[in-house]
């Protein structure tokens, strides 16, 4: 009471504690929008874990058969980033595009998070103990009533340990062996390969042609083991002087096709033809009447194999005669030095030994069909999306009563399936691969399992064998590790001194070559099938046979051909097209005698009228019935057809494919003509392509040899001004201004520190008046960065365009994908994949430009050539972005670069209305945003994010930073190890990844940096040089061979 | 001249020419100036009509706008490379309706224009609304428009600055100074007729309001000499405002390096333009509002004959302009200017180059006729197309040029979306909301400059001597036949 007189009015503490409570709820809700999160570090580290430091985990890529080496680097627990391991003997360092996006399988929010059992029809949870008694019990069944025997065990295609152990394993049953496929693998050449060379796959040596002849083999894409073929094939390329020209023959110019200096347009099935003649068992007047080719073209290749050796051909055309084809090329080869040269049976490549063909997937599946499989286990392999829906796999494997997959994700077979055993990614399990023979690629895991639920099912295989009391004493090793380190040669010791390197030699035991196909006669020639055009199907260079397709980076990595993604396309000359008044993007129905499909246009110059092709890889479905969902990924029930991105996407190639196999058990993709029909349906084409012409604006230059070798070594005087008066505009004039020379005006701006670039001065730092203007940033910045020049080269003689850089700098980056049906705005209400990308989207910081030279539209001509040019920012010493951009969100740093700060931007895009390379990408959603619609990376894809890029947020703009993360992280730990950056000491991502080493990044300023001698090159050019953008990118041109003979 | 042999009607013969002084024959006295004018003020039922659909077109732009700032600004059409669009283009197209009325406040004030008496308030009420409308796009259009404010020098511990070297900077001082002189301007002009309003309201607070408003207006002969000295100097002020500012907006253009918009002509082309455009908005405004008031013996004939002069020259300059923007691409010898000229008349969009083309150069050639000049309706319907075919130029600039730029993959298309439509309508009803707000509070017409060129009943004789005698800046003489 005593204090009632003080109670009137607001005491002090109350005040004080009102004051402080209102502050306090306005500062923690008024100042941010975005979530508050919790940072606590580990108070004991996990072992060898540092918060914030990589490790890095050598390990072996699984995404095809070749069997690459990676480096996985793992921070927090976490994998982030998938490189190639520069000790491998395949890969040499390089990774392509699918062996990047083994972390968005890893990641996949689809994946399957424990083992599910079908109830009639729907399918539940169960615990894992449940799961293998019952499989247990059902194999017990199976040995019982003795039919254990017929049980089918379809295995992706592995090297190394895993298939002797799965044998092992499946006899222990009573089980016959598994078979080992590869939908990828061409059996054809394997056996070809056999019977010529005696191993499956002969080293090849490109370096060591002159000249290479690929009849449908594209061995930049899924031929053979693509990684290692790509940097032999740069290699030999770079050689300039003395590098192999290359003729493609084949009716449609696949990515490797354009990389040929030569296509010779054959019609589809007459390469058997032409092969023969070139090796002298025919007539070139005959091979040329059937292949509609002309005849002086073949006397002139023919001439030319002559004068040329070392050839190497190849074979790789899926015909129903491809084992012939093979045969008759390696009688080429042989008879043309080949043998010991380019091809090396000597160094066989193991990446196909053992490998089951497609014959023996049939006979498998038609056992089923006959119901004498009592039991099917499908593990990595999507047969009921892989086999045509002619051959009629569904109808055949719901004849076996239990069938276990252990798929990690939702595809079409494992929805087919009684039990799903989720198996872990490759990057979270053991294992090994043979490489090449005598050389062991060891697969270690780099992080615990994404989902607690899944098991490896080497792991769980040794469970069941240990329920089994006839296989258990064999498998007292508690894991696959164990019993994998226990067969090591050295044990556990050597073992993890091998994972070091992540190779050591070493070498399985020799797998049987599966018997000889029975003989198989096809019902009849391509030529002889029902419909107007022959239909070419091949499998996606991006998407390989479909196993892609749930993978965002790779569905919006455009295809390095057509450059449409998020869709199927159907490729149709113009000139075919004009007869049907068919134009880009109209959907066209093409039916054969299996199916019809409905998919837009694309025209396409590198195709013969009288063909129209389709790639395989998307159109997965589903039996189930889908629910829709957004970006979001709280219990969103399983994403069966192949997970949330292949939804809707595409048509299935496989739906128009005739069944059956060829003579060499392999599944023919070119056997059938179509039918091609317009709908009166039409929509945009999802593509990135703007105009596949250069204008002559000189973004993708080429010089002739001829004119290279002609011109002198040394200096060009001339500025670039004089050279643009010279060029007349025209493109052959402006390409050849300077006979085998570059003007090389823009040497000085490039080699200058920023310090002296063509933000002040031009002149040489040396120069008499350096110094009076310092330009933006002195000498002497107290950064210490103002020495260094960032740049970059890209040597278009070794591009092939594959693309692997692309995806590359998605995965460094964080940059999201936005051509997820649900991720455009609710405006739209469009839910069409890519519709994004019909805008012009995509925010592919470096993305690959295809531009065609020659060939008129309209009229056929098999003389073009394909122009690919990474296009990446330029980082301008006198940047058009930097003077408009209201508030210095994007500036010019010490070193070069040209900077933008995503916290500083306010979305007026001013600069990239401003960049003449058009290399800046806008924020036009909340794409990093999780409680929206557009977010790029459901859970758990956004473990991946690299922790030391930003992810950037609504309304800012965002562009290639030459990966100044790398930068500063070299730099950082040059410092702290108190020396300077030792040249070359590291590269961006997209020059790691490259597997034609085509990108050389570096210290322009300092010439002990390789990059400072590339920009010396005779082929070097900058591109819109006239614009005076002063740019740290140098491109060095093309190299154009052209035919020695006739011409 | 060829119509002499015929009789010419009588109302056509007259002061005819744009500096000629005016004449208000159906005007008797200064009470009917109060009637008529003050007449205006009180609110009618299509007023309320009106203004509803104005606010209903706010309304709907407003939430637009909050969706979009939700949603991100990939809502609207932006199709990269087309990173400017609808917005900047509706800016534009805002800015240079903004010039009509300083224009013809300020400008044909100094040069003694008779005609502009009795349209200058309207006029410069609209350039005030429509830079306020200008001013939102630039906001509007940003990524992130919550952070505008970055633009704007303000002192700040990071001590970061806007960049000076930006167009955009240069853009955020012209509105601005346009708009803080041109409201000036605007309610120095309005002080004798605020006064007018005080004395005759009875409504307490609005009286109070107008008393502020007119700063305590007396009517003295002192305060008409301030008046009009400071009326001057501001018009002075006002007038190379009118020049610096669409040259500014053009220089968003012009210092770029992409073909069709890195051109020296920008500058006196967007005056130009700008003035054409207001000209085709003050039609649009004043015709419908001589006729819904009764004001057409107020805004004669003979006022809407030499505007339509002016906008006559203006389309023909503009047209100099566009043809000259074709020869220079031609004459330069840059390829990538030619091809991207040949796109826009020829290629990809012919249809926006050619409504630009037809409504701002071939259908103004029509006012060459005397007779359409004084027609009302084919008038208004020009003034319709005018400001079609202007904000058709500006998204012939905008849009094309960065369609088809130096790199031929990222050549590309635009297509607007309901999210683009609904904030230009959105800024339609903004204008609109304003200018009906403001029609019934002030006078649309300068009430004490009307009475100027009246001659006073009893002393006719005696004040044209006055006049005559004084040449008082800013009282347009009563003359006869513009002989002064």
């Amino acid at each position: 009471m005593s204090n009632d007189t003080e109670s009137k009015g607001v005491k002090r503490r109350d005040f004080l504690k009102v004051l402080g409570t209102a502050g306090a709820a306005v500062t923690t809700v008024g100042c941010s929008s975005e979530k508050v999160g919790k940072l606590i570090p580990y108070l004991v580290h996990p072992d060898q874990t540092v918060s914030g430091v990589s490790t890095f985990y050598t390990s072996t890529c699984r995404e095809c058969s070749a069997s690459c080496g990676i480096i996985a680097e793992t921070r927090d627990g976490r994998t982030t980033k998938l490189e190639g391991n520069p000790e491998h003997p395949l890969n040499k360092g390089a990774l392509c595009a699918r062996g990047q996006s083994a972390l968005q399988g890893l990641y996949n929010p689809d994946r399957l998070r424990g083992p599910m059992l079908k109830e009639n029809g729907a399918w539940k949870a169960i615990p894992w103990d449940a799961a293998l008694t019952l499989v247990s019990q059902k194999l017990g069944e199976a040995k019982s009533r003795g039919s254990a025997a017929n049980a089918v065990f379809l295995n992706q295609h592995e090297t190394g340990t895993f298939p002797s152990f799965l044998d092992a394993w499946l006899a222990g049953f009573g089980m016959r062996p598994h078979l080992s496929v590869d939908f990828e693998a061409d059996s054809a050449v394997i056996e070809a390969n056999r019977r010529s060379y005696g191993v499956s796959w002969p080293k090849l040596s490109f370096s060591d042609a002159k000249l290479i002849i690929s009849f449908g083999a594209d061995f930049l894409e899924t031929w053979g083991l693509s990684v290692p073929q790509q940097l032999d094939f740069a290699d030999a390329r770079a050689k300039i002087e003395g590098a192999p020209r290359f003729v493609y023959i084949g009716p449609r110019r696949s990515l490797t096709g354009l990389n040929a200096d030569q296509w010779i347009a054959c019609k589809p099935g007459s390469e058997l033809a032409i092969a023969n003649a070139l090796a002298g068992k025919g007539s070139l007047a005959d091979a040329a009447a059937q292949s509609g080719v002309a005849v002086a073209t073949l006397t002139r290749l023919q001439q030319e194999l002559a004068s040329a050796k070392p050839v190497l051909a190849l074979a790789g055309s899926s015909t129903s005669d491809a084992l012939d084809l093979a045969l008759a090329v390696a009688s080429i080869n042989q008879a043309n030095g080949a043998v010991g040269t380019t091809i090396r049976p000597a160094e066989p490549l193991t990446a196909f030994d053992g490998a089951a063909r497609f014959s023996d997937v049939v006979a498998a599946v038609e056992r089923m069909r006959a119901g004498q499989v009592p039991i099917a286990f499908v593990r990595g392999v999507n047969p009921a999306y892989n086999i045509p829906a002619s051959g009629r796999f569904a109808d055949a494997f719901a004849k076996v009563p239990f069938k276990v997959s252990f798929s990690m994700y939702p595809d079409e077979t494992t929805e087919l399936c009684d039990l799903i055993l989720p198996d872990l990614h490759s990057l979270e399990s053991w294992g090994d691969a043979e490489a090449a023979k005598g050389v062991m690629s060891l697969q270690q895991p780099a992080m615990d399992p994404v989902f607690a639920g899944t098991r490896a099912t080497a792991d769980v295989l040794i469970q069941l064998a240990q329920k089994d009391p006839a296989s258990a004493a064999k498998y007292a090793q508690k894991d696959y590790r164990t019993w994998l380190i226990g067969r090591f040669p050295g044990g556990m010791s050597a073992f993890t001194a091998a994972l070091q390197k992540g190779v050591a030699a070493g070498s399985t035991a020799a797998r049987t070559s599966p018997a000889a196909p029975d003989a198989f006669k096809w019902p009849a020639p391509i030529a002889q099938t029902q419909g107007e055009y022959f239909l070419v199907t091949y499998h996606s260079p991006v998407l390989g046979d479909g196993r892609g397709a749930n993978k965002p980076w790779l569905l919006e990595l455009p295809d390095p051909v057509t450059k449409v993604l998020w869709s199927s396309w159907v490729e149709i000359h113009p000139e075919t097209a004009n007869a049907h008044g068919i134009e880009r993007g109209d959907i066209v129905e093409v039916k054969t005698a299996s199916g019809t499909v409905k998919v837009p246009a694309y025209l396409y110059l590198g195709i013969r009228p009288d063909t129209i092709a389709l790639a395989i890889g998307q159109g997965h479905t589903s039996v189930a019935k889908l629910s829709e969902h957004g970006g979001k990924n709280d219990k969103v029930p399983t994403q069966w057809g192949y997970g949330r991105y292949a939804r809707n996407l595409g048509v299935r190639a496989h739906d128009l494919l005739l069944s059956g196999t060829n003579a060499a058990g392999a599944l023919a993709l070119t056997t059938t003509k179509a039918s091609l029909t317009k709908t009166a349906d039409h929509d945009t084409l999802v593509s990135t392509e703007g105009s596949a012409r250069q204008h002559g604006r000189g973004i993708s230059q080429a010089i002739p040899l001829a004119t290279l070798l002609a011109g002198a070594k040394g200096g060009d005087a001339r500025t670039a001004a004089e050279v643009k008066v010279e060029g007349k505009g025209s493109e052959a004039a402006h390409e050849a201004h300077v006979p085998g020379e570059a003007s090389h005006a823009f040497l000085p701006g490039l080699r200058s520190p920023v310090a002296a670039d063509a933000q002040g001065q031009l002149g040489a730092p040396t120069s008499a008046d350096h110094g009076k203007d310092k330009g933006m940033y002195a000498p002497t910045h107290w950064s210490g960065m103002a020495s260094r020049r960032w740049a970059m080269t890209v040597d278009l003689a070794r591009c092939t365009g594959c693309s692997a850089c692309v995806t590359a700098c998605y995965a460094e980056n964080n940059i999201p994908t936005v051509g997820a049906s649900w991720q455009n705005a609710t405006v739209y209400a469009v839910a069409k994949p890519g519709f994004n990308i019909t805008r012009g989207r995509e925010m592919n910081w470096l993305r690959l430009e295809r531009y065609f030279e020659g060939a008129d539209e309209g009229q056929f001509t098999e003389d073009f050539e394909a122009r690919f040019v990474p296009m990446l920012c330029q980082h301008c010493g006198n940047a058009p972005c930097e003077p408009v951009c209201p508030v210095y969100a994007t500036y010019h740093a010490p070193d070069g670069l040209n900077v933008q700060v995503y916290n500083r931007c306010v979305g007026t895009r001013y600069c990239s209305n401003n960049c003449p390379y058009k290399v800046r990408y806008f924020n036009w959603f909340g794409y990093g945003e999780e409680d929206r619609k557009q977010y790029a990376f459901p859970e758990p894809l956004d473990w991946q994010l690299n922790p030391d890029v930003t992810v950037r947020g609504k309304g800012v703009m965002e562009k290639c930073t030459m990966c100044v993360q790398r930068i500063r992280e070299a730099e950082t730990r040059a410092r702290s190890e108190g020396r300077e950056l030792v040249p070359d000491e590291f590269t961006v991502a997209c020059a790691q990844a490259c597997p034609s080493r085509a990108i050389t990044f570096g210290d322009a300023a300092d010439p002990k940096w390789t990059v400072s001698s590339l920009v010396d090159d005779r082929r070097a050019y900058h591109v819109f040089e006239e614009l005076n953008t002063y740019t740290a990118v140098v491109y060095l041109k093309k190299v154009i061979h052209a035919s020695p003979v006739g011409a | 001249m060829a119509t002499m042999a015929k009789p010419r009607p009588e109302h056509l013969i007259g002061s005819n020419i744009a500096t000629a002084g005016n004449r208000l024959p159906g005007i008797k006295d200064y009470e009917q100036v109060d009637r008529d004018i003050i007449a205006t003020l009180q609110p009618t039922l299509g007023w309320f009509a009106m203004l509803g659909v104005a606010i209903l077109c706010l309304l709907i732009g407003a939430s637009t706008w909050v969706y979009q700032i939700y949603e991100g600004l990939g809502s609207a059409g932006y199709q990269p490379p087309v990173m400017w669009g609808v917005y900047i283009v509706t800016f534009v197209f805002w800015v240079g309706i903004g010039h009509a009325g300083t224009l013809i406040s300020a400008i044909l004030y100094l040069f003694r224009a008779g005609f502009r008496t009795t349209i200058y308030r309207a006029s410069e009420a609209m350039t005030v609304f429509a830079v306020m409308t200008a001013g939102l796009f630039p906001i509007l259009h940003l990524g992130r428009p919550w952070k505008f404010f970055w633009l704007i020098p303000y002192p700040n511990w990071r001590l970061i600055w806007p960049n000076p070297k930006s167009p955009l900077v240069w853009d955020v001082f012209a509105i601005l100074t346009y708009l803080t002189v041109s409201a000036t301007f605007f309610w120095i002009g309005l002080i004798p007729d605020l006064a007018v309003l005080r004395d005759q309201e009875k409504n307490a607070t609005r009286k109070r309001i107008f008393a502020v408003l007119s700063l305590g207006w007396r009517n003295s002969d002192n305060e008409w000499r301030h008046f009009t000295r400071a009326y001057l100097f501001l018009a002075a002020f006002a007038t190379p405002l009118v020049l610096s500012v669409h040259s500014v907006v053009s220089f968003d253009f012009a210092m770029s390096l992409v073909p069709g918009w890195h051109a020296t002509i920008f500058p006196p082309y967007f005056v130009a333009g700008a003035i054409f455009s207001g000209i085709g908005m003050v039609f649009t405004i004043i015709i419908p509002l001589r006729k819904f008031f009764k004001l057409e013996h107020y805004v004669t004939i003979n006022d809407l004959d030499a505007a339509a002069k002016l906008c006559l020259f203006t389309s023909c300059v503009v047209g100099l302009a566009y043809l000259t923007e074709f020869q220079v691409a031609w004459m330069s010898g840059n390829k990538m200017e030619q091809e991207y000229f040949w796109n826009r008349v020829f290629g990809q969009w012919t249809w926006a180059a050619w409504i630009m083309l037809i409504c701002n150069m071939v259908l103004p050639l029509s006012l060459f006729s005397q007779k359409l000049r004084r027609n009302t309706k084919w008038l208004f319907m020009l003034s319709i197309f005018i400001n079609i075919g202007m904000w058709f130029e500006r998204f012939v600039i905008v849009i094309p040029s960065l369609s088809h730029e130096f790199e031929p993959w990222q050549w590309g298309g635009y297509h607007p979306t309901w999210v683009d439509y609904n904030i230009l309508l959105g800024s339609f009803g903004w204008f609109f909301m304003w200018f009906l707000l403001f029609i019934r509070q002030m006078p649309v017409m300068a009430i004490s400059e009307i009475k100027e060129i009246l001659p006073p009943k009893m002393r006719r004789a005696h004040v044209e001597a006055h006049h005559a005698a004084h040449g008082t800046l800013g009282h347009p003489l009563p003359a006869d036949g513009g002989t002064h």
